[in-house]
C-alpha cells in the first residue's frame, strides 16, 4: 500500500470529564471514500475535528504523505488541503453565494465580476445548479451544502470532511451528493463523511471505520463487509447474557401501561415518532431494541412525561394520563433511568443524598417544619447505599467523585423507589464494567418480578435477549414489530434495526 | 474538595496582593513610596472608633448587593442589575418614609418601608426573571439595561414628585430622626442595618442549603436539564429567584436611605452593584463568606478617603486598588475553572493509563 495521503497514530482527547477519543488510528488513502461509522457519542466529530485543527489532541500524531504535521487552527487545516463541512453550517444567510465563499479569503478591494465567474465556472465543473447573486437565506438545505461544497473547492482543497451530510437532506438530494462524492475522488481528493447511517456507507464508502466509545471498533473494505456485520460492530458485541432461571415465566395479563398511536412532530416537521402503539403488562419487561438515535430517547420522554406528543394517547392502568406532566407522573409511580446519566438523572455537583432528594423535593417525607429533614434523608441514603452496594464513604459524598458504576446505581437506587408501577430505563448499562451490569439486570429482573413494568431500551441486543420478556424494534422513529424474546435470532433483529421491514427479513434470513 | 478549598484561598488571596501591587505601581509613577502609604492608609483606619465603623458601615449594602448577584448566580442566572434594584429600593425607602414618617410611629414605619424596598426591587427584579422565562430573554443584558430605567426613574421623581421643598436640588427633604435606623455604637455611623445585612446573609444561607425551595434553586442552577427531568419547574424558580435577588438589593436602598444618607440624593453610591458583583465573586457565592468579602471591600472604601486626603494621592487610586482586586479576583475565578479542569484530565489520563 502506498504511503497514506493522511494518517492519525494513537490520538487521545480528553475533555475535562469525559473521554471523548482514546488511541484511534486509521489513515486515508487519496481518492479514497473513508466513512466514519458509530452511534452518537461515539467520538466521531471529534476526531474529525482535532484533524481540523478545532480541537487539539491530548496524545498522539497527525501525519501527512508520512511526514509528521502540526494543526493547530482550521486556517493550518486547510492550508494542508483540509476542509469540513460542520452537521450546521456556517454560511452568513444575508450575504449572497459569491461573498460566502470568498469570506476569509479575500484582501483589499474586491473584484465581484472575478470571484463571480470564477465560482460561476467552479460550480459548472460539478454540476452544481447555483446563481453565485442569490443569498443564502432563500436557498434550500440542500443547495445551502452544495455552497459549503463549493466553498472547500474554491480552497482547493483535496481532503473534504462532511459530518452527517445527508441528515438534513432528501433522499433525491442525499444521491447527487453521493454523485459528487464519486466524481471529487475520481480525480484523486479524498473524502471522509461521519454517520450513521449503514445503508448510505454500503453504497458510497470505500473503507469503514467503525467507532465506539471513543475508540476504533473495525477497519474494514467495504467489498469485505455487510450491514449485519457493520451494526455489530457499531453496536458492540461485549455480550453479557444474565441467566434467565430465577424468573418465572409468567406474565400478568392485566394491561399497565398503553401508548396509543403517538406521533411527535419535530420542529423541522420530521416525526422523530410515528403512529407508535405499545402495551405494557404488569411484571413485564419490553425490550426496545434499535440503533440509538432512532427515536429511542424521545420514546422514553414521553413516557415520562417530559415531552407531550402531538398525537395519540398514553393510559396508565385505564387512566388517560396524555396531558400530565413530569412531576404528575413521578406522582403516578413512573420512575425513569435516562441515557445520559450526567445530563438528565443526576447532578453531578451535589451529594448522594441531595441526588436522592432530586424528584422527591416536593414530598412531604423529607421535610420538617419546612426545612429539609437531613437526618432521616440521610439515614435513608445510608440504607440505599448498603443495599445496592455503591461504593461511597458516606451519602454527603459528592456524586461527581463516584465511578460511572456507582453513579447509575444511585440514580437505579431512587428510580426503583420512585417509580412504582412503570420504570423506564434507557441504556441502563452503557459504560459500566461487567459488574455494575450485572447489579442493574438484577435490580431490573428483582422489580420485574415485584409486578413492576418495565420499559427496556437498550442498544446492546445481549441485555435485550436476556432481559426481555417481549422485543420490539425501533426504527427511524417506527415501530417495526413486537416479537415474544423466543421468536427472534441475532440476525433478523438485525436486519430490522437496519430498517429492513418484517417481510423481507423473513424472506432473507427466516 | 481539599483542592478546591486551596485553590480558592490561594487564587484569592493572590488576586488582593496583585490588585495591591498593582495600585501600588500607580502610586510609584506619581513619584510616591507605596509601602509608606499604605502604612499611613493601615494605622489611619485603626487610629479612631468612627473611621474603624465606617468599614461596617461601607459594608451594609455591600453585603445585599452581593447576595444579589450571588442568590441568583446559584440559580446560573446572572442578574447584573442589583444597582437598579438598589435604587428603586432607596427610592421607595424615601418615599415611604417621607410620607409616613408624620402618621406612624419611627419603629412601625421603618418596618413597613422596609418590607416595601424589599417588595419594590424584588418585583423590579422578578421582570428580569418574567422575561426570562416567558421569552428566553437574555437575563444579563436585561437585568443591565433594567438599571438604567430604574436610575431614569430616580432622576424623574427627584425632578418632580419626590424633590425638596424648596425645589433647588434633585434631592429629597432629609427624613425625621425618628425614621433613621437606630445607631449600635454611639459616637460612629454604624447603625442597626449592619446587623440586618449580616442576618441576611445568615438567610439567605439558610434557605440554600437547608430548604426545599433553596434545594431547587441550586438543582436547576447545577443542572437545569436534569432538574427539569425530575419535574421541577425551572422557569418557575427564574422568576422566584429573581425576585428573592431583587428584594435583597432593595433592601440595601433602605438601609443606605434611613440609615446614611437619611435622604435621597441624585445619583448616590452609583457602584454598589459593580462592587456586589465583585464580591459575590470573591465569596465564590457563598453567603457566610460574602460577609467577609463584603468588610474587605468596606474597608477598601474607606481607605480610599482617607488616602484621598493625604498630601498628592488622587483618591481614585483606591478605586483602581477595588478595580484591580475585583479584576484579579474575577480572573482567578477562570483561573481555578482552568485548574480544576486540568485536575480533572490529569485523573483521567492516570486511570486510562492504568
Amino acid at each position: 500500500m502506498a504511503t497514506a495521503f493522511f494518517e492519525l497514530r494513537g490520538i487521545s482527547k480528553y475533555f475535562a470529564k469525559v473521554i471523548a477519543n482514546q488511541d484511534v488510528s486509521f489513515s486515508i488513502q487519496r481518492g479514497e471514500v473513508l466513512a466514519l461509522l458509530g452511534e452518537n457519542g461515539a467520538g466521531k466529530s471529534t476526531i474529525m475535528k482535532i484533524l481540523y485543527g478545532l480541537y487539539k489532541a491530548d496524545e498522539g500524531k497527525l501525519l501527512k504523505d508520512g511526514r509528521e504535521i502540526k494543526i493547530d487552527s482550521p486556517k493550518e487545516a486547510m492550508e494542508l488541503g483540509i476542509s469540513m463541512i460542520q452537521q450546521h453550517f456556517s454560511l452568513v444567510p444575508a450575504h449572497t453565494v459569491t461573498d460566502n465563499i470568498i469570506l476569509g479569503n479575500v484582501h483589499g478591494i474586491i473584484d465581484h465580476k472575478l470571484f463571480r465567474e470564477e465560482i460561476k465556472r467552479l460550480a459548472e465543473l460539478y454540476g452544481f445548479e447555483l446563481n453565485p447573486d442569490d443569498f443564502i437565506r432563500d436557498l434550500a438545505v440542500g443547495v445551502q451544502q452544495k455552497v459549503e461544497i463549493l466553498k472547500a473547492l474554491y480552497q482547493k482543497t483535496n481532503l473534504l470532511i462532511m459530518d452527517e451530510p445527508t441528515a438534513v437532506l432528501t433522499p433525491q438530494e442525499a444521491e447527487n451528493l453521493m454523485g459528487f462524492v464519486r466524481d471529487f475522488t475520481a480525480q484523486g481528493n479524498s473524502v471522509i463523511f461521519i454517520t450513521h447511517k449503514l445503508k448510505e456507507v454500503m453504497s458510497v464508502a470505500d473503507r469503514i471505520i467503525v467507532m465506539r466509545a471513543g475508540r476504533v471498533f473495525g477497519d474494514i473494505k467495504r467489498a469485505e463487509t455487510n450491514e449485519l456485520e457493520l451494526s455489530k460492530l457499531m453496536i458492540g458485541r461485549d455480550l453479557n447474557w444474565v441467566t434467565k432461571e430465577d424468573r418465572q415465566e409468567s406474565i400478568d395479563q392485566e394491561v399497565r401501561l398503553e401508548i396509543q398511536q403517538v406521533t411527535l412532530q419535530e420542529k423541522t416537521g420530521v416525526p422523530a415518532l410515528k403512529d407508535i402503539s405499545l402495551t405494557l403488562h404488569k411484571g413485564e419487561i419490553l425490550g426496545i431494541a434499535g440503533v440509538s438515535g432512532n427515536g429511542q430517547q424521545e420514546l422514553c420522554e414521553i413516557v415520562c412525561g417530559a415531552i407531550l406528543p402531538t398525537k395519540g394517547k398514553i393510559l396508565l392502568d385505564g387512566e388517560d394520563i396524555t396531558e400530565r406532566k413530569i412531576r404528575a407522573r413521578i406522582d403516578l409511580g413512573i420512575g425513569y433511568v435516562p441515557a445520559d446519566r450526567s445530563s438528565d438523572g443526576m447532578i453531578m455537583d451535589m451529594s448522594i443524598a441531595e441526588n436522592m432528594l432530586l424528584k422527591s423535593s416536593y414530598a412531604k417525607k423529607w421535610q420538617k417544619r419546612g426545612f429539609i429533614d437531613k437526618q432521616k434523608l440521610n439515614q435513608y441514603t445510608w440504607q440505599e447505599i448498603q443495599d445496592y452496594s455503591i461504593k461511597a464513604p458516606s451519602p454527603e459524598t459528592i456524586a461527581r467523585g463516584l465511578s460511572g458504576g456507582n453513579q447509575q446505581k444511585v440514580v437505579l437506587a431512587r428510580e426503583v423507589d420512585n417509580g412504582e408501577k412503570v420504570i423506564v430505563f434507557d441504556q441502563p448499562t452503557r459504560g459500566l464494567d461487567l459488574g455494575a451490569v450485572n447489579h442493574v439486570h438484577q435490580v431490573i429482573l428483582q422489580e420485574r418480578a415485584k409486578g413492576k413494568s418495565v420499559l427496556l431500551v437498550s442498544t446492546e441486543l445481549a441485555e435485550i435477549f436476556a432481559l426481555s420478556d417481549r422485543i420490539a424494534i425501533l426504527y427511524k422513529g417506527e415501530i417495526q414489530g413486537v416479537f415474544n424474546s423466543a421468536e427472534l435470532t441475532t440476525e433478523k433483529i438485525g436486519l430490522l434495526m437496519a430498517g429492513f421491514r418484517e417481510r423481507e427479513v423473513k424472506s432473507d434470513a427466516g | 474538595m481539599q483542592a478546591k478549598l486551596r485553590d480558592l484561598l490561594i487564587t484569592n488571596i493572590l488576586a488582593i496582593v496583585l490588585g495591591i501591587v498593582a495600585s501600588g505601581l500607580m502610586l510609584l509613577f506619581l513619584g510616591k513610596n507605596p509601602v509608606s502609604a499604605y502604612s499611613v492608609l493601615i494605622t489611619s483606619v485603626v487610629r479612631d472608633s468612627y473611621t474603624f465603623a465606617d468599614i461596617f458601615v461601607k459594608a451594609t449594602p455591600l453585603m445585599f448587593t452581593a447576595l444579589a448577584f450571588a442568590f441568583t448566580y446559584k440559580a446560573n442566572l446572572y442578574n447584573i442589575g442589583a444597582q437598579g434594584q438598589f435604587y428603586i429600593g432607596a427610592v421607595i425607602a424615601a418615599a415611604s418614609s417621607l410620607w409616613l414618617q408624620n402618621i406612624l410611629p419611627g419603629g412601625l414605619v421603618l418596618m413597613i418601608t422596609l418590607l416595601l424596598t424589599m417588595v419594590g426591587g424584588g418585583l423590579w427584579g422578578a421582570f428580569i426573571g418574567f422575561v426570562k422565562a416567558r421569552y428566553n430573554s437574555n437575563e444579563f443584558l436585561v437585568s443591565m439595561m433594567s438599571t438604567y430605567v430604574a436610575l431614569a426613574i430616580m432622576n424623574y421623581l427627584l425632578r418632580t414628585f419626590l424633590i425638596e421643598t424648596k425645589a433647588e436640588y434633585p434631592q429629597t427633604d432629609a427624613l425625621a430622626a425618628s425614621v433613621w435606623l437606630p445607631r449600635i455604637i454611639p459616637g460612629t455611623r454604624l447603625h442597626i442595618g449592619f446587623v440586618l445585612a449580616v442576618l441576611a446573609c445568615v438567610g439567605v444561607w439558610v434557605l440554600l442549603y437547608k430548604t426545599p425551595l433553596g434545594y431547587r434553586i441550586r438543582a436547576v442552577g447545577y443542572n437545569a436539564g436534569a432538574a427539569e427531568m425530575s419535574g421541577i419547574n425551572a422557569k418557575k424558580l427564574y422568576i422566584l429567584a429573581f425576585f428573592i435577588s431583587g428584594a435583597l438589593a432593595g433592601a440595601a436602598g433602605f438601609t443606605e436611605v434611613n440609615g446614611v444618607q437619611h435622604m435621597l440624593v441624585q445619583g448616590f453610591n452609583p457602584d454598589l452593584g459593580a462592587a456586589g458583583i465583585g464580591i459575590a465573586i470573591l465569596a465564590n457565592g457563598n453567603p457566610i463568606g460574602i460577609i467577609f468579602a463584603a468588610i474587605l471591600f468596606g474597608a477598601l472604601k474607606v481607605g480610599g478617603t482617607i488616602m484621598g486626603q493625604m498630601s498628592g494621592i488622587p483618591s481614585s487610586i483606591i478605586e483602581l486598588m477595588q478595580g484591580f482586586v475585583m479584576v484579579f479576583v474575577i480572573l482567578s475565578y477562570f483561573v481555578r475553572t482552568w485548574l480544576e479542569n486540568n485536575r480533572e484530565k490529569r485523573k483521567l489520563q492516570k486511570a486510562v493509563a492504568k
